[in-house]
């Protein structure tokens, strides 16, 4: 009996190695063993031919084998089961490698890029945002500005005249001359926008895009607009651009000055870029003309201003590298998708 | 301007390099823009401001350099003593005209030899680029590169009567200028003239007839000052700029006339060997007034940003030539020279002060901020949020000029919008208008794209049009948004094909934007002509509630957005290889639409049901006509409507189509029982029935 238990649970045991986590292996073993024809089953329907002295012991000895193989089988079906559950996972498997699904990507032009720091900077410090009229007459684009008829500055500007006596802005200050007739001081401002010349090459297009800035209030002083260009073209192109004052002539500002940051290219040691000088050219600036504020009622004794402006597209193409004015306008998507949000 | 190192040396003797000068007159204002070496020799491209025509000169900047180093200026040579009979006697000049000319000086120089001038003035013209000519024409040019004075030389011999007349042209009259050109004049113009005609155009050309020849013997000199307007308005109106008017239109010293008198005769006696006759005609109609202003210390400080002392200030006006002198304490009062016209007041003082220690000195601060910050602004917000969308709907944004041709915008623009306003002096035919939409740009861009081989193309303009007033004047200027869409919807992808793009896309895009920018605004969609577009493949949106009007006038019952495919009559016109759908909304219209209250609703506390119905509708009706039947019936709870199938093809007769209508309520309360639905859904049968609307079985 003890032997015929031991061949039982030897075969069995390597019946199960054999199947492995096939799961209709492991019940065909089950059925071999446990079954209505089972062979641990035959064993137990064999009990009642045994004496009444031998059939307790043997009893046990069935009960613990027919314990141990049931407990081995559900290890085994558990096991068959996880693999069928694994592979059944591996079947649903993809690949992420393969191009994803995406809408559209769109892009922002590098001047909207561009406009957006500059004015980033500014609302920081609580400049208002203004803007003004495209269509201007001769007294906010010239005369509020110092610049009567006949003045030689208007050479400068070559103008596009509409109809009914306007022109095409030249440049924003208009919208200086507007918030200042508008408004009490302290003002602080910017005003970015579209400005027209007539004038159309490599380097120049007949519309483009400005950015100038006025702060009027008691104690204004040129130190502060050193300090506001300083810190904006750091904030602009890095903690070490450098910004230079140079004395400039502009009608409408007096002191006036341009200024010029340092070469980007060469790092202010001069090189092909900036001529040599190690300074870039940016724009013009100064403090407020007296005549100005005389034609906008802001009184000149008690107030001070500065005012500074700036060309965005220029500033762009600077920033991205850009080496061609006109692809700015060109609106070619294989330019303009190289500036997503 | 080009200048001579070494001529500015014989006016100046300083000492430093034709770099250090560079860099100096930089500083100073006078922003070298190159330095070319010319054998011992260097010659300085200078960009002189438009208000410093003092130094458009060698003498000019000499000044400027004298400041800069300290050294004083070389004293000018004086001229020979003359021989024989004084001028006077020997000729005349009337200044008729005396509103135009405020000075006008003539000499005479006789026996002169008209030849070649020696190689030293050859080389002076040239290293400032102009040619030698002859030897008196070469000292009038020597003059005026020297003194910034322009003169002229006439042949005395060829003038009339010996009589100088200083006048307005007569209606009528004309001049062959010395560039053999004849001009035909007018009484706006200053002319100098003898007794019988004109010999000159004030300030600008001398004429052919009284130039300088080889048989020239007797040379009348001119140095006069006339009106920098009058000068300007000539040479503008006949298109001639000259050395001359250069400096005239900026404004001359009317005290440099003498100065300039002596250096020529001086140069007429060594170059051409003339006796000057004695003595100058100078007829002086407006005397020279020498402004005086006055500087408080306080105010270089308040504008410079530092204050540099009262002896800085003092040494600084004296270096400039402006002899301070000290009239109350901490004021200066100085006296302007002639030849700084641009000197009016005391902040043009500040500015001399501050160019002469050098901005470098200026230090840097922020402004301390005054008041309240400004309040967020709601308008510029809504701009930017319209690109950030249309942005992350896979648009790019592009800029069109504002400009366009004669009649580009025409085929999309309302009956009775006016007529484009017109740019009277257009730099390209394409860009003569200004424009009354933004389609026109982006299907020129959409074009240019598609030509060069993109196949979809999906662009977007923030900008503004330009619309005529009835009232003339200042267009009304909108900022508008304008979008422009070809080829696929989707991007390309292996999972599936994807569609082309069609009218719902671009109406799907137009109202995440009109959503994103004023949120729970009151509108309707509708069908709707759009001038420029597809009858029959276009959607227009209307305010459904008054609106505040912005700006100038408008319909109110005018759609604020549009789209739709672009005409095929326009198509074919345009030459456009591919279908174009195009949008445009008025943002400003846009922004000022009244809309819901935006507050917080609670969320439901019992499920919704819904019943599908699917209809077939007649030609002609529309999910509109449907969704207004639909709402006759009162619903037991809320109600939302979704189109959930649309369907055309047999069994339906082919004008039909059916769209399946999933009704949703959702009661806030309690539930709704299955009888109320379903009373809900026969009252919607009936109310559809009544207009012919079937259920499709």
């Amino acid at each position: 009996m003890r032997d015929e238990l031991r061949r039982i649970e030897r075969e069995f045991n390597s019946a199960l190695v054999s199947a492995g986590t096939d799961p209709q292996a492991v019940e065909e073993i089950r059925v071999r063993y446990l079954g209505r024809k089972g062979e641990v089953t035959a064993l137990l329907k064999g009990l009642g031919s045994l004496s009444a002295e031998e059939r307790p012991a043997a009893g046990k000895s069935i009960n613990d084998l027919k314990e141990r193989i049931t407990l081995a089988l559900l290890g085994a079906a558990d096991a068959a089961e996880a693999e069928a559950h694994r592979l059944s996972l591996a079947h649903e498997a993809e690949d992420p490698t393969l191009p994803p699904l995406l809408p559209w990507v769109g892009s922002l032009h590098p001047v909207t890029h561009t406009r957006r720091l500059i004015e980033r900077v500014f609302r920081e410090m609580g400049y208002t945002v203004d803007s003004g009229p495209e269509v201007e007459d001769d007294f906010h684009n010239f005369e509020a500005l110092n610049l009567p008829p006949e003045h030689p500055a208007r050479d400068a500007t070559d103008t596009f005249y509409v109809q009914g006596g306007l022109l095409l802005r030249t440049h924003t200050s208009p919208v200086q001359i507007r918030v200042m007739r508008s408004r009490r001081p302290p003002i602080r401002m910017i005003c970015p926008g579209r400005v027209y010349r007539r004038d159309w090459d490599a380097t120049h297009l007949p519309m483009f895009h400005q950015l100038e800035a006025l702060v009027v209030d008691e104690n204004i002083s040129m130190a502060d607009l050193k300090g506001t260009l300083a810190l904006l073209w750091k904030r602009i192109f890095g903690p070490d651009v450098e910004t230079r004052l140079r004395p400039g002539y502009f009608p409408f500002v007096e002191p006036g000055c341009e200024y010029d940051i340092s070469c980007r290219v060469c790092g202010g040691c001069g090189c092909r870029a900036c001529k040599g000088s190690g300074w870039i050219e940016i724009g013009g600036a100064g403090m407020v003309h007296p005549t100005v504020f005389e034609a906008v009622g802001v009184d000149p004794e008690r107030y001070r201003g500065f005012a500074f402006g700036l060309g965005i597209d220029r500033i762009a193409m600077m920033r991205y590298g850009v080496d061609d004015l006109r692809l700015l306008m060109d609106n070619d998507v294989r330019f303009l998708r190289q500036f997503p949000i | 301007m080009l200048v001579s190192i070494a001529w500015l040396r014989s006016l100046c003797p300083f000492d430093g390099s034709a770099r250090e000068v560079a860099a100096a007159l930089t500083a100073r204002g006078l922003t070298v823009d190159a330095i070319r070496e010319e054998g011992d020799d260097a010659v300085l491209d200078i960009d002189v401001p438009a208000n410093r025509p003092d130094c458009l000169s060698h003498r000019g900047l000499a000044r400027e350099i004298s400041a800069a180093w300290g050294v004083r200026l070389a004293p000018q040579p004086g001229g020979p003593a003359g021989a024989g009979a004084g001028i006077a006697e020997l000729a005349r000049v009337e200044v008729l005209s005396a509103d135009l000319c405020g000075r006008y000086a003539a000499r005479l120089v006789r026996d002169v030899r008209v030849g070649p001038s020696p190689a030293w003035v050859a080389r002076r013209l040239s290293s400032c680029g102009l040619h030698a000519i002859n030897n008196v024409v070469d000292a009038s040019n020597l003059v005026l590169l020297e003194l910034g004075h322009p003169i002229h030389v006439f042949d005395f011999q060829r003038i009339a009567d010996r009589t100088v007349l200083v006048r307005r042209a007569a209606a009528g009259e004309r001049l062959t200028t010395l560039d053999g050109v004849e001009r035909s004049l007018d009484p706006e113009m200053l002319v100098i003239a003898d007794s019988r005609r004109p010999v000159a155009l004030a300030g600008i050309m001398g004429g052919a007839d009284t130039g300088i020849t080889d048989a020239t013997r007797e040379v009348l000199i001119e140095a006069a000052w006339f009106l920098p307007g009058s000068v300007r308005q000539t040479s503008r109106r006949l298109g001639m700029a000259t050395d001359a008017s250069h400096r005239f239109e900026r404004g001359a010293d009317p005290d440099a006339v003498a100065a300039a008198q002596e250096m020529a005769v001086r140069l007429l006696a060594d170059l051409a060997g003339g006796t000057p006759a004695p003595g100058m005609l100078d007829v002086h109609p407006t005397p020279v007034v020498r402004r005086n202003l006055r500087l408080r210390a306080d105010r270089v400080g308040e504008l410079l940003g530092f204050d540099p002392g009262e002896k800085e200030i003092e040494a600084s006006l004296d270096a400039l030539g402006l002899a301070p002198s000290r009239a109350l304490p901490r004021t200066f009062e100085v006296t302007v020279p002639t030849w700084r016209i641009d000197l009016e007041r005391e902040a043009d003082l500040v500015e001399e002060v501050g160019r002469h220690l050098g901005y470098e000195r200026i230090p840097a601060r922020l402004p301390v901020p005054g008041g309240e910050p400004p309040p967020h602004d709601p308008d510029t917000d809504g701009e930017e949020r319209c690109r950030d969308v249309l942005a992350h709907l896979g648009l790019h944004e592009v800029f069109c000029y504002s400009m366009l041709a004669v009649g580009e915008d025409d085929p999309f623009s309302r009956p009775g919008s006016g007529q484009a306003l017109a740019v009277t002096n257009p730099i390209a035919e394409p860009l003569a208008r200004l424009r009354r939409s933004l389609l026109p740009g982006l299907i020129r861009s959409l074009d240019l794209n598609v030509r060069r081989g993109s196949r979809h193309v999906r662009l977007f303009e923030v900008g503004r049009v330009f619309l005529p007033t009835k009232s003339g004047g200042f267009p009304d200027e909108r900022l508008r948004v304008g979008i422009a869409w070809c080829g696929a919807a989707r991007p390309a992808h292996w999972s599936g094909p994807s569609p082309e793009v069609g009218l719902h896309h671009v109406i799907g895009v137009v109202e995440s934007l009109l959503e994103a920018v004023r949120p729970r605004a009151l509108w309707r969609r509708t069908d709707g002509a759009v001038p420029g577009l597809h009858p029959g493949k276009t959607a227009i949106w209307q305010a459904i509630a008054p609106e505040p009007a912005p700006g100038a006038g408008h319909n109110p019952s005018e759609p604020f957005a549009w789209c739709g495919a672009l005409h095929p009559a326009e198509k074919k016109r345009l030459d456009l290889a591919d279908a174009a759908f195009l949008a445009e909304v008025d943002l400003e219209r846009l922004r000022s639409l009244p809309a819901r209250h935006g507050g917080f609703t609670p969320l439901p506390r019992v499920p919704s049901v819904s019943r599908d119905l699917s209809l077939v509708l007649n030609p002609g009706v529309s999910f509109d006509d449907l969704r207004r039947l639909l709402a006759i019936p009162r619903p037991p709870a809320p109600v939302e409507f979704e189109v959930v199938d649309r369907y055309e093809g047999p069994p339906l007769r082919s004008t039909e189509i059916a769209l399946t209508v999933r009704v949703i309520l959702q009661p806030q309360e309690r539930t709704l029982s299955d009888e109320e639905a379903e009373e809900y859904r026969a009252a919607l049968v009936k109310a559809l029935g009544e207009k012919e609307i079937r259920l499709r079985t």
